[in-house]
């Protein structure tokens, strides 16, 4: 049976008050396996922002569990919830969110230095992620020396030094060209593969989920569809239009004929 | 809506720029204080005793005044820079909204003038009561507790104040609002980046820091060595040097800031994060620190000068006797008018004193000599005090002489012991401007010995130790060096040819009953009415607390403007930086550092930001006051430099405190502003 690094319990988080109530997430269930590579999908506004960012806990919702390899992250307070922060969690941002008064190497290093661990236990990490990230030459150059794609690997590489339990990406490829978001997916989906690293990807471009092993679809704060890529048998180029299929219910099917 | 929005805008800046807007107060206060300066007690009771000198200062205090405003223009132009261009996305968002210029430059003109008058009435009320107080303190302090207080709000100070601080505020509102309103829209809406800065090669940075030490090494060595006070040209070449070796060594630092960072000291949390910033903050505003710096040291410079003049012209000699009536008058006519005006009951005692020259020698020249004294002298190790006694006493060949009686009567009054001398004795008079306690003790060990001198051929011996007790009241005159001799002999040698002072001390009932300065302006207004010329103490005691006023209020006046001006630049600067730069504290908070750590590392900048300019302000104000002293204090006064600089170097340590408390200060609103970041917020 395989380890359940994430689970979410009928989570809700309403705006506003109840006569004229949003309700951004209500009642989404679901598990993260060790290991998996899961995708959420939704339209604008969905609630798949909200999702992440209540798990990253930017956000506190209005009801519901998420607990992190069995801990309620909602009773973490302090120093715990630091510690959540930085090393249960790797967070990944649509704007790359680099220190622009740090070199590229600072930039990696800064969650260590965050958290009180020494360079020396984290140098042979740091290495291998950029060589395999291929930032090695721009580690001493400042973000405004990077281009995009070199300052999202940048940043993957700085959501990976501490060994993170589960990677939180919120449109990684958002700012991001079509090659530098093919080589950063290239990238993640290589790490989840080789190394077995949990990801959770917030999107809404197809190509990027097309990397998921599974995706979830979010409409009007509730589950919709769940996409399986049937592993191996299912190459890349299919799962992709599945998604598409399910996109295009999604943005079209009888529900937006109005 | 209009006026909600002006009151609103208004109150909300006022918080946020809590650090501006008490800088503003202070500024309204010091203007105050300086502008209200002639209705101080101290004042108040100097123009009646030294008037040319009181009206001198006044006639100086609006060139102060002026001064003043002219820099706190600029401090008020760039804190409302840095605020407007805070607020400059919201003006563009009123202007996209069809908010039309005109209206929006009326908007913050609105804005600026209730934060203007908010300060008036909070800084008026505090700057009258301050000023209050400090007539009062400074009148028990150098007052001796003669000097009844009169309540006195100065209007013409308070228009001035109000004039001019609203007149600097206009002026640079009127600049930077002109420049906001006609920026396009798109301009307002997303300010340009700042542009990054070309690195140089790390060695331009050492070397500027070693050019920079060496250029304020040179200026500081022609200011004490005296040479920049010797003309125009030199002042300028040590102004150009010190203010350009600031600059670069200012420049330079960031060099040593990139290897702090560099270095990680990895046991602090965000070590690298905290000098990166600082780095940055170097970088960008090296100048502006360079400058805070130079402000600070100007400070320091002033106040521990100031205090050091102030208290070397305050230091009250011991006093002995009140009045001295003047020479020319006949002691006996004197003392007749006294009885007939019925004023000899005012004064318990009533001495002459009596002093001349050697006549009974027919050759000037050879009047007197004590060469025991001046080979006793010259066989004493080498040293500054030696040098300068001997060249003092070589010039003393034709003293004056003071009977014995008179100074006796005056040492009984000064309750000290008489001196007891025989016909061939003689004792040593000195008075203290012209000695120091080193140079009287070497004395004293050589008259110890008893040498032997001549007094007109004859021969006496030196005895006793040497008198420093004023002879007259009248503090002009004094005398370098005079021999004591009994009355016989006295009358012998000045052959009968001698001046008489006429002494006079208040009896104890006068004075008991009410203050000094009433008795003094009684018993002045009595002798004037008898048509006697005389000396009272009252005259010493205005001059030597107009040194004291004038040079401890001027010097305080400025170093306080120069710190308000240093202290908000910086701490301005780092605030609205801190601010601009909100994007990294949320990332880092993203990245999972707690609410201590960061304020522990922006605690640390602050610390650092503030603590740079200061250090070297501090480190260089050593030498500062130093050279102050070489200009300012003439030959006779530069012998308790030693003294001098232990009084500066504790003023200088009193004004650390002071940047103690501001870095207090932006350290708390820096931390209120992190934990305005902590709070989770839904970013689109």
């Amino acid at each position: 049976m395989e380890n359940k690094i994430l689970e979410i319990e009928s989570l809700r988080k309403y705006y506003g008050k109840p006569e004229n109530q949003t309700k951004a997430l209500d009642g989404i269930s679901f598990q993260v396996m060790s290991g998996e590579f899961l995708g959420i999908m939704g339209s604008s506004g969905s609630g798949k922002s909200t999702l992440l960012n209540c798990i990253a806990t930017v956000i506190t919702p209005t009801s519901g569990k998420i607990l992190m390899q069995g801990t309620e992250i909602q009773a973490l307070k302090g120093s715990k919830l630091a510690n959540y922060r930085g090393q249960m969690i790797g967070y990944l941002f649509q704007n790359f969110e680099l220190l622009d008064n740090l070199p590229g190497r600072e930039n990696i290093t800064i969650p260590l230095s965050l958290h009180g661990i020494s360079q020396k236990e984290c140098q042979k990490r740091l290495e291998q992620l950029s060589s395999y990230f291929e930032i090695t030459d721009v580690l001493d150059k400042f973000p405004s020396q990077m281009s995009g794609g070199q300052k999202q690997r940048v940043a993957a590489a700085r959501s990976l030094i501490l060994n993170p339990k589960i990677v939180l990406a919120d449109e990684p490829t958002g700012a991001l060209d079509s090659r530098n978001a093919k080589m950063l997916m290239k990238k993640l989906s290589g790490l989840n593969q080789e190394q077995n690293t949990t990801i959770l990807m917030v999107t809404h471009d197809c190509n990027a989920a097309s990397y998921c092993k599974r995706i979830l679809f979010i409409q009007d704060g509730v589950l919709f569809h769940e996409l399986r890529r049937n592993v191996p048998e299912e190459s890349q180029q299919q799962f992709y239009e599945r998604i598409l299929k399910v996109m295009a219910q999604l943005g079209g099917g009888s529900a937006n004929v109005l | 809506m209009f006026f909600d929005l002006v009151s609103r805008n208004s109150k909300r800046s006022r918080k946020e720029n809590g650090l501006f807007f008490a800088s503003l107060l202070a500024a309204i206060v010091a203007f105050y204080i300086i502008l209200s300066l002639s209705h101080q007690d101290v004042m108040l009771f100097l123009k009646e005793m030294e008037s040319d000198a009181v009206n001198r200062l006044m006639t100086m205090i609006p060139l102060f005044y002026a001064m003043t405003l002219f820099l706190l223009f600029f401090l008020v132009y760039f804190a409302c820079k840095f605020q407007l261009q805070r607020r400059s996305h919201e003006f563009g968002v009123y202007l996209m909204m069809g908010m039309r210029r005109s209206k929006l430059f009326l908007l913050l003109l609105a804005e600026d003038l209730k934060s203007n008058v908010t300060a008036l009435l909070i800084g008026l009320p505090i700057a009258i009561f301050l000023s209050e107080i400090i007539s009062l303190v400074t009148a028990r302090l150098v007052g001796l507790g003669i000097i009844g207080h009169r309540i006195s709000v100065s209007c013409n100070a308070i228009l001035l104040t109000v004039i001019g601080f609203l007149a600097i505020k206009l002026a640079a509102f009127l600049i930077l609002s002109g420049k906001i309103v006609r920026q396009e829209i798109g301009s307002l809406l997303t300010p340009a980046p700042e542009g990054t800065k070309k690195q140089l090669p790390s060695a331009i940075y050492t070397l500027s820091v070693l050019v920079g030490i060496a250029f304020l090494a040179i200026a500081y060595a022609m200011a004490i060595k005296g040479l920049s006070w010797q003309d125009v040209s030199n002042m300028a070449l040590t102004f150009l040097l010190g203010f350009s070796g600031t600059l670069l060594l200012f420049f330079g630092l960031r060099s040593a800031m990139g290897i702090f960072a560099g270095r990680a000291g990895k046991k602090q949390r965000l070590h690298t994060f905290t000098f990166r910033q600082l780095q940055e903050y170097v970088i960008h505003r090296s100048n502006a620190l360079a400058i805070s710096s130079l402000l600070i040291l100007a400070a320091l410079c002033c106040f521990g000068c100031g205090v050091a003049i102030a208290k070397f012209y305050g230091a009250s000699e011991p006093h002995a006797i009140d009045y001295t009536f003047s020479e020319w008058e006949d002691p006996k006519e004197v003392q007749a008018k006294l009885e007939t005006g019925k004023l000899s009951s005012l004064f318990s005692n009533i001495f002459e004193m009596k002093v001349g020259y050697i006549r009974r020698s027919e050759d000037y020249d050879s009047a007197y000599s004590m060469d025991r004294v001046m080979s006793a002298l010259e066989h004493l190790p080498d040293s500054e005090d030696k040098t300068v006694l001997l060249d003092n006493l070589g010039y003393a060949d034709y003293p004056y002489l003071i009977s014995l009686s008179g100074y006796n009567q005056l040492l009984s009054i000064a309750d000290l012991p008489q001196i007891v001398l025989s016909d061939d004795e003689a004792a040593v008079y000195m008075d203290t401007d012209f000695t120091t306690p080193s140079r009287i003790s070497i004395l004293n060990q050589i008259l110890a010995t008893r040498p032997e001198v001549t007094i007109a051929g004859e021969p006496h011996d030196l005895t006793g130790t040497v008198q420093t007790t004023n002879l007259v009241v009248d503090r002009s005159i004094t005398l370098s060096f005079a021999l004591i001799v009994p009355d016989e002999v006295f009358d012998s040698l000045t052959t009968g040819d001698y001046s008489t002072y006429l002494n006079a001390v208040f009896a104890p009932e006068e004075t008991s009953h009410k203050s000094l300065l009433t008795c003094f302006l009684d018993t002045n207004e009595k002798l004037d009415a008898l048509g006697l010329s005389y000396e009272s103490y009252l005259q010493n005691m205005g001059r030597q607390l107009f040194y004291v006023v004038a040079a401890s209020y001027i010097t305080i006046y400025l170093a306080i403007i120069f710190l308000i001006i240093a202290n908000t630049i910086i701490g301005v600067q780092f605030l609205t930086q801190q601010q601009k730069t909100a994007r990294r504290y949320q990332t880092l908070i993203r990245l999972g550092a707690s609410y201590e750590s960061l304020c522990c590392s922006a605690n640390q900048q602050i610390s650092w930001y503030f603590g740079i300019p200061t250090i070297i302000a501090a480190l260089s104000s050593i030498f500062g006051t130093r050279a102050l002293f070489t200009g300012f204090l003439s030959s006779r006064t530069q012998v308790d430099i030693p003294s001098m600089m232990v009084i500066s170097a504790a003023m200088i340590l009193l004004l650390c405190v002071v940047e103690w408390i501001y870095m207090t200060a932006v350290k708390r609103s820096s931390s209120h502003f992190l934990l305005s970041l902590m709070a989770p917020k839904r970013e689109e």
